[in-house]
């Protein structure tokens, strides 16, 4: 693993924090949410500083390259989130669903109804 | 002073009738909210029958939501102080009324119904996340919190203000050390609680961990970039 690649990840880990931090600040991010995005972080500084314990991953699974090791690593870590992502926003919509279809119920004008009710009525 | 008291419930069917009946009867000094966060079960059903203060939610928020929605009630009807207290019958309301004379005589803030100020700590695996965040609280703000997860909180009107407004102000540990960085004055008064009556907990064991996670890089980490509010 190249001292380029390295450096790069340690980069990418801190500008990933800086960012997270500034949403944090600009209140736009709940805490909760931000602890993967720290522990994703930690994960790109803990490689980058430790190579060997990827070259142990790498032997372990058998793959040549221990670059491809670590892209292999962020994928399934992405995957993991992304997954997990789905779920919440689906979560999200049946909940904004149910909210908009509650809302909706109890904010019926009873006069506006009876009255497209009579209309009706009396076009017939 | 008007104080209000907050119970967020969710599915607690079997604990509110008690809960309820018994503040309505012995103190009626105070005045009562449930939120009803979205219960699958009959709790918004026991509140409509007997007549009860109650905000109805239409979907399940989790505890902060729930909380916040007692605030804002508590915001919009002048109150000066509001309290948190569980819709499981764990927390005693005999202790409101020293819990107010504290924050009354002291200006605080943020009153904690304790249960280790004066008496100590059982060495549990239950009361090991307690300690270690007791322990986070102490390492980074100065300030010694016996009880930090405590759930029956009492709030002056300043903090109904902010925690009513704001993201990042759940009714947690992390937020009582943040307000502590910035300053406000957080004191804590010896409570005894009971073990739930019936019903299931808001934290299940699978959360728990998630939460203590999420607890540390808040209060280890995340607060230092917070900015801090004038109090």
């Amino acid at each position: 693993m190249s001292t380029v690649l390295r450096i790069i990840l340690i980069i990418v880990a801190a500008l990933n924090s800086l960012w997270i931090i500034m949403r944090i600040r600009k209140a736009q991010v709940k805490i909760e949410d931000s602890v993967f995005w720290f522990l994703f972080s930690i994960f790109l500084v803990f490689i980058g500083i430790f190579p060997s314990v990827v070259d142990w991953g790498a032997h372990l699974i058998g793959v040549q390259s221990s670059v491809n090791f670590i892209f292999l690593s962020i994928i399934f870590i992405l995957i993991l989130k992304l997954f997990r992502m789905s779920i919440r926003i689906s979560q999200l919509e049946s909940k904004l669903q149910t909210f908009v279809e509650i809302y909706a119920l109890k904010h019926i004008n009873p006069k506006e109804c009876t009255e497209n009710i009579e209309e009706k009525n009396s076009d017939k | 002073m008007k104080t209000l008291i907050i119970i967020p419930a969710y599915n607690e069917q079997e604990n509110i009738e008690t809960v309820v009946e018994n503040l309505k009867q012995n103190y009626s000094q105070y005045d009562y909210i449930i939120v009803n966060d979205g219960s699958k079960d009959h709790t918004a059903e026991i509140c409509r029958k007997n007549k009860y203060h109650f905000i109805d939610l239409p979907v399940n928020l989790g505890l902060a939501g729930a909380f916040q929605a007692g605030l804002r009630y508590a915001y919009a009807y002048g109150y000066d102080m509001a309290i948190q207290y569980d819709g499981d019958g764990q927390h005693d309301a005999k202790y409101i009324s020293s819990m107010i004379d504290a924050m009354q005589s002291g200006n605080y803030d943020i009153v904690i119904g304790s249960r280790f100020c004066d008496k100590k700590k059982p060495r549990t695996m239950r009361m090991l996340g307690n300690t270690m965040i007791s322990f986070a609280i102490r390492l980074t703000t100065g300030k010694r919190i016996n009880d930090p997860t405590a759930g029956m909180r009492l709030f002056n009107k300043r903090m109904i203000h902010l925690f009513s407004h704001n993201i990042n102000y759940g009714p947690e540990p992390d937020t009582i050390s943040y307000l502590l960085h910035c300053g406000a004055n957080i004191s804590e008064v010896q409570v005894e609680m009971h073990e739930r009556v019936a019903g299931v907990s808001y934290l299940s064991m699978g959360k728990s961990i998630r939460y203590m996670l999420n607890m540390f890089i808040s209060i280890l980490f995340v607060q230092f970039f917070r900015p801090k509010e004038m109090i």
